[in-house]
Parts: C-alpha cells; sequence; structure tokens
C-alpha cells in the first residue's frame, strides 16, 4: 500500500519537498550539535531543559490524548479513528526524536532498555511511548487494510487499540511523575499537574486533530464528517475549559502569574474556547478552524513558558532569574523535527486518501 | 675482562639504585594521609609477570573482560580479579597498561582491525601519556 | 666503539632493570597510568555495612581559602569552564541564602550570613537523581556513596533538575579541552555526560581520604563511617548541634554542618 504515497499532484510533492528540505536543514544542525556538543543549544546549567523538552512535553499530549477518539465509540467518529491512530503515531514519533535530541550520548539510547532503572518514571515513559508508537501505528495500517478489501478490521487490532489506550494514560501518567520527581521545583510539585496535563494534551490533541480533518477536506475533498468534527469540537472545548480552570487556580501560587506570555496564553485560550461554544462557529468553517488553532497556540504557549519557566527558571538558581533563549541550531533541529512527523503523516494519510479515492471511484 | 667486571659491577650498583628506589617510592606512598579509621592502607603489590588468561582468550575476548570488570568495579565494588592459577589482579585498565607498556600496544591491533574503541574518550590513553 | 656499545648495553639493561621492577612492584610502570596495586578493601564489599558522611565546620572555614576546591578538582580532572552556563563543580562554595534558603534566617547573626559554605554532593540516603535516572547510571553504591556510572550515562540531564542542592554538572562541550592541570590517576570525563562529587570513592579504595579533607588546612572537615558509632564522625554528631541541607525534602543528606 506504501506505494500509494509516491504517487501525487504538484502540490503534494511541494509539499514534500519542502517538508524534506526542512528536516535536511535539520539534520545538519543535527550534525553540528552533536560534533560540538548541547553547548549550541541556549541551556545551560541553571536552565538545563529548553524547547526540547517542551516539544516533547506537547507532543506526548497530543499523541496521548488522540485516544478519546477511540474511548467515545460513536457512529460520527468511526471516519475519523484511522486519521487520529496515524497522528498518534506521527506525534509518538515526534516526541521520542525530541527525546534523542535532548540527549548528550544518543548513541547510548539503547541503556533505557538493557539496563532499565524500574523507578524512573523517565524509563517508563520510554517504554510507553514506543509501544504506543508501534500499537498505533500497526492498528491504524491493519484498518486501512482492511478498507482497503472492503471487510472489517480483524478482531486483534481492537485489542491493540485498547492496548493503545491503557499506553496513553501510562504516558501522561509518567510525564507528569517525571515534572513531579523534581522535589525542589515547586511549581512543579502539584497534584494538579496531572490533571492539567492531561487536560491540555486532550484539547491541543483535539483540536488539532480537527484541523487536520479540514485541511483533508480541503485539499482531496475526503471528509471524515462534519458530525464528527463536531464531537471532537465539543470535547476540546471541555477538555479546554478544564484546563483554563486548572491554570487559573495555578496562577493563584506565588510568581506562576509572573511568567511571560502566560497572561496572553490564557487570554487567547479563553477566547477560543468561548468561540468554539457559540452555535455560529459551527456554521463558520475558518472561524471553527481559526478558534482551534488559536487553542492550539495557547496551549504550546503555556507549555513552553508556563511549564518551562515556571517550573524551573524561578526556584532553583535562588533569586536569580537566568533566562533561556533557544539558539538557531534548536530551532533548526526542532523544525527538521516537525517536518519529519509531518512528513510520516502525510505520506500515510495520503495512503488513506488514496484507498478511500478508490471506494469511491 | 677488567672492564667486562667494572661494567658488572655497576650494573648491580644501579640495580641496588633502584631497588632503593622503589623501597623509597613505597614507603612514601604509605605516608600519605590514611583514613583515621580501620582499616589502615595495605596495598599490596601486584604480579604482572604472570597474565591474567591465555593469550588466545585473551586476543578474542579481552573487551568482555575490561567490560566485565567495569561493571563489577563500578556497580558492585568487587575489586580483585583472581586468574585460573590463583594470582590476583586489581581490575584496571593501569593492571593490563602496566605490563603491555609498549606504548602502540592497542593502537596497531585496533588501527589494522578498523576498530575504535570509546575507551579513551574518558580514561588516558598510552598514546598521550607522558 | 667498544665504550659507545657498552654504553648503551648498561643503559638499555638498567632501564629494563628499572623498568620490570616497577612494574613487578606496580609502583612504577613505564608510563605512569593509574595505579596498579590491589586496594585497601579487596574483598566484595557487604551493602549498607559503611555509609560514608562528612561533617563541615562552617566556623573553621576561611571565607578566602579555595584548597579544598582546588585539590578535589585537580586531582578529578574537572574542567574550568569560566561562563556560568557551562560551568562544572564538584565542590565549591556559596553563601548561607543559597547554602540554607529554606533555614529560618530570623535568628541568624551577620557574620553567619556574610560567611561563605562548602556545598558538594550530599549523598542522600533517598537520592532523588538515583531515583528518576532512566539507566541507573546514577546509583546508589555500597557505601552510601550516590556515583554517577560515566560508562552508562545516556545525557538525558532529568537528574539535574531533580537535585535540590545544584550538585550535578552536565558536560555541555568537550572538558578535556579546559582541564588545567592533568593528573593521570584519574580518568576525564567526556561530552555528553553528566558528573558530580564522587566523595573520592577512587581514593577511599586506596584507603586515603577524600582529597577536599585532607587539603583543608584547618581540619574543618571529617570525613567517616556514618553507621559506626565509634567514628570520629559519629562523635562529632553526637557533641555538636548539626544542620542538613533542606531537610524537609525527606533526601537525608549524609553532609553535615555544625553553624
Amino acid at each position: 500500500m506504501i506505494e500509494k504515497a509516491l504517487k501525487g499532484n504538484r502540490s503534494y510533492w511541494i509539499w514534500t519537498v519542502f517538508l524534506v528540505a526542512l528536516i535536511a536543514s535539520g539534520l545538519s544542525a543535527y550534525y553540528q550539535q552533536r560534533w560540538f556538543g548541547l553547548t549550541v543549544t541556549g541551556m545551560g546549567r541553571d536552565a538545563s531543559r529548553g524547547m526540547y523538552t517542551v516539544q516533547f512535553t506537547f507532543f506526548i499530549g497530543v499523541a496521548a490524548s488522540v485516544v478519546m477518539v477511540f474511548l467515545r465509540q460513536q457512529k460520527e467518529l468511526t471516519e475519523t479513528v484511522i486519521v487520529a491512530l496515524f497522528m498518534a503515531a506521527s506525534a509518538a514519533l515526534m516526541s521520542m526524536l525530541f527525546v534523542v535530541a535532548d540527549m548528550g550520548k544518543p548513541d547510548r539510547l539503547l541503556n533505557i532498555i538493557f539496563y532499565p532503572n524500574p523507578r524512573s518514571p523517565v524509563f517508563w515513559e520510554f517504554l510507553f511511548l514506543s509501544g504506543y508508537l508501534a500499537t498505533t501505528i500497526i492498528a491504524g495500517w491493519a484498518m486501512l487494510g482492511a478498507e482497503k478489501k472492503g471487510v472489517q478490521p480483524p478482531e486483534w487490532v481492537k485489542l491493540l487499540i485498547y492496548l493503545s489506550i491503557l499506553l496513553a494514560f501510562g504516558i501522561l501518567a509518567a510525564t507528569a511523575l517525571i515534572y513531579s520527581c523534581l522535589p525542589d521545583l515547586n511549581f512543579w510539585l502539584t497534584a494538579v499537574l496531572a490533571t492539567r496535563f492531561i487536560a491540555s494534551a486532550v484539547a491541543a490533541g483535539m483540536a488539532l486533530l480537527i484541523l487536520v480533518t479540514l485541511a483533508l477536506k480541503k485539499t482531496t475533498g475526503i471528509d471524515t464528517g462534519k458530525e464528527g468534527r463536531e464531537k471532537l469540537a465539543m470535547i476540546a472545548t471541555y477538555a479546554g475549559a478544564a484546563h483554563i480552570l486548572l491554570l487559573v487556580v495555578q496562577l493563584f501560587t506565588p510568581f506562576y502569574s509572573n511568567v511571560p506570555l502566560i497572561w496572553f496564553a490564557l487570554i487567547i485560550g479563553f477566547v477560543s474556547v468561548i468561540l468554539l461554544l457559540l452555535p455560529s462557529s459551527k456554521k463558520s468553517e475558518p472561524l471553527f478552524a481559526g478558534a482551534c488553532a488559536a487553542l492550539v497556540l495557547s496551549l504550546l504557549i503555556e507549555k513552553s513558558t508556563g511549564l518551562l519557566i515556571g517550573g524551573e527558571l524561578v526556584p532553583v538558581p535562588l533569586a536569580s532569574i537566568v533566562a533561556y533563549v533557544p539558539t538557531s541550531t534548536e530551532l533548526f533541529i526542532a523544525a527538521g523535527i516537525w517536518s519529519l512527523g509531518a512528513l510520516l503523516f502525510t505520506a500515510l494519510l495520503k495512503v488513506v486518501v488514496s484507498v478511500k479515492m478508490e471506494h469511491v471511484g | 675482562m677488567e672492564v667486562m667486571m667494572k661494567s658488572r659491577k655497576l650494573l648491580w650498583l644501579v640495580t641496588f639504585a633502584a631497588f632503593s628506589i622503589v623501597v623509597a617510592l613505597y614507603v612514601f606512598r604509605n605516608g600519605e594521609a590514611e583514613l583515621s579509621q580501620k582499616p589502615l592502607a595495605r596495598v599490596s603489590a601486584i604480579d604482572s609477570t604472570k597474565c591474567i588468561a591465555p593469550k588466545e582468550f585473551m586476543r578474542a575476548n579481552h573487551m568482555q573482560v575490561l567490560q566485565g570488570w567495569e561493571r563489577s568495579v563500578v556497580r558492585e565494588g568487587d575489586r580483585v580479579h583472581i586468574a585460573s592459577n590463583g594470582s590476583r589482579f586489581q581490575k584496571s585498565l593501569g593492571t593490563c597498561l602496566g605490563c603491555h607498556n609498549n606504548r602502540l600496544f592497542c593502537y596497531n591491533c585496533h588501527s589494522y582491525a578498523n576498530v575504535k574503541p570509546k575507551c579513551w574518550n574518558c580514561h588516558l590513553s598510552p598514546m598521550e601519556t607522558p | 666503539m667498544m665504550n659507545e656499545q657498552r654504553r648503551e648495553f648498561i643503559k638499555k639493561t638498567t632501564l629494563g632493570v628499572f623498568a620490570g621492577l616497577g612494574a613487578a612492584s606496580g609502583l612504577v610502570p613505564a608510563f605512569s597510568l593509574e595505579k596498579t596495586a590491589l586496594p585497601v578493601w579487596d574483598e566484595k564489599p557487604v551493602p549498607g555495612k559503611i555509609r560514608w558522611g562528612m561533617l563541615i565546620d562552617t566556623r573553621k572555614c576561611k571565607e578566602d581559602c579555595q584548597q579544598c576546591i582546588a585539590a578535589c578538582h585537580h586531582e578529578h580532572n574537572v574542567p574550568a569552564f569560566k561562563n556560568r552556563r557551562e560551568e562544572i563543580r564538584w565542590i565549591w562554595k556559596n553563601s548561607y541564602r543559597n547554602v540554607f534558603p529554606t533555614a529560618d534566617i530570623a535568628g541568624v547573626s551577620k557574620e553567619i550570613q556574610n560567611r561563605t559554605f562548602i556545598s558538594l554532593c550530599n549523598h542522600c540516603a533517598d537520592s532523588p537523581c538515583t531515583q528518576i535516572c532512566p539507566t541507573g547510571a546514577t546509583f546508589k553504591r555500597w557505601d552510601g556513596i550516590v556515583e554517577i556510572d560515566y560508562h552508562r550515562c545516556i545525557g538525558c540531564r532529568f537528574c539535574m533538575p531533580a537535585c535540590p542542592y545544584g550538585s550535578l554538572s552536565f558536560n555541555w562541550e568537550d572538558p578535556r579541552t579546559e582541564i588545567v592541570d592533568p593528573v593521570t590517576a584519574y580518568p576525564t570525563r567526556q561530552q555528553g555526560v553528566v558528573e558530580k562529587c564522587n566523595f573520592c570513592s577512587n581514593r577511599l579504595v586506596k584507603g586515603l581520604l577524600p582529597a577536599c579533607v585532607e587539603a583543608c588546612p584547618e581540619q574543618a572537615l571529617v570525613f567517616g563511617d556514618l553507621n559506626d558509632p565509634r567514628s570520629d564522625i559519629r562523635m562529632l554528631l553526637e557533641s555538636n548541634v548539626t544542620m542538613q541541607r533542606k531537610p524537609e525534602l525527606g533526601t537525608k543528606p549524609s553532609v553535615f554542618y555544625i553553624i
């Protein structure tokens, strides 16, 4: 089936070449980082975590949240499941790549498997994430194969999906545990954190999924269904509202409200949730897409500044706040990983579209 | 004949001097600060004239031996290797290189086999020793 | 002609004898690498029998003295990166506010607030860094020392924010370029691994005290077995009021301070 990804129109190839170019520049930046060490990033002894960690956390949330689609086994969402599975796989791959990019000795990556420390949430995170990547991509591929033959997917696909739901909750729990395992970081040492992680992850994941299905409809004419999107929007709205509530609660803790851009993130998040609640957004597609994009942006900002700066930069250096600014090398590597994820997702969606086209045509 | 005798005397003299330097060094070593608690330093000399294993075995398995040493020393504190003939060695790269003291001992073979061991990323390579 | 040959012969044989003797005694290898002599603790250690600890008498510590830091950093080939971002430190000095940020400051005299305090890895009994390490590269040894296995560290740096005392340093670039006066008896680290104080486990095994303890001209540092009720450190702990850093976090540090 994969050969279907090698056929496409002009704009498909322009998009692919664009992504490949970004991947190439990311690889050359990564080569530089391997050669000179992580000194080429903006991180340092006071800000030992940076952009890679933020992206890793964000995409882990996106990947795991997609299980909401499988959990609510409704008719409106059946068309969305394959797209959701492949989005989960691409996001899981991206967060794994961000972990690798963050490592000082990536050539020793497999030490996590050879010498596991079962007390470490980082180990569990890695285990669950790789399991999740495997289950989602295998399940998605099997469902696609069944659709091509026009038969029901085999029973074990259902089992795999149930397994991936378990793994997704494991991933979210492990991520929150990692952050709350750091005893000196007062802002991360909160019971709200894990809950807020799940809420923000679900909101961001659903909003992204809506954007992807809209893009799919616009570029290929394959529509996974308006009702499906509205269901997703409903989940995103509830999760977004829960996230905003928890964030506001946390803003009452000292210092957190001084984090740069946090108010901006909060306001656009609030606006996007209100927009999604309005009935007029259901009628106007651009407004709907805009609201979803604003929600994703709000969560990305909150993750990068709120979590990282709020958690890291205030308490550790004890009254001396050191600003962390990502370097261009970091940005290029991040762009490369984004592009790699996007390329995988594009190729998988291309196969999905081709299979669906065959049935239509 | 007389010259030969003289040189032999000189040889003995130098050997004796070398021996006394070694003894002096040994005494000096013990003179360094020690733990006030027991056990006190009782550093015993190694016998590096013996091999830890037959040459053929080492040629094929030295990396496993070194990795095993590294693991047991760092993780378990088991620092003494007991060879099959009963002689004891400190598990250390220095033990190997104290006897195989040709600077090119590792390099020659590794460069021939195009092997790039990562030992010298941290440990001092015999190529770099003063 | 004859003379020259003979001289050459003598040179070779004497050097050979010297080197042979040296190598046989393990004292003078042909080139000086790590020392090769059987260690003091040559039997396999019993886990949990010993718990090494340190007591720092801050009253004796002189403000402008840096001898413990110099000795430690020299002993372990710690690179001297100048910029704060890449700084690597095993032992360092800090103010009262930074060493005991959560301690009550109201009843503390001006003199104490202005004193410098030695900070190093606390070798906690309940260490967060070993808990979060995914590969067990940072691990708790049989003798209570929290050691980093530089062969295993993957450089994920999760231990750095996990440590409440800022004891871990990451090698952001190749450390070998910045080692001022390298020693051959201890390895260096490499780019991409985390490093920290090892309580001089490399010296302990030879029956020597830690380098900082030995270097201190005021004998402000006392080192010993916290599990041995007759050790100097235990007696001093019993006869003095001491402090630990951030005890409220429950990490149970093995480093104590007399204020």
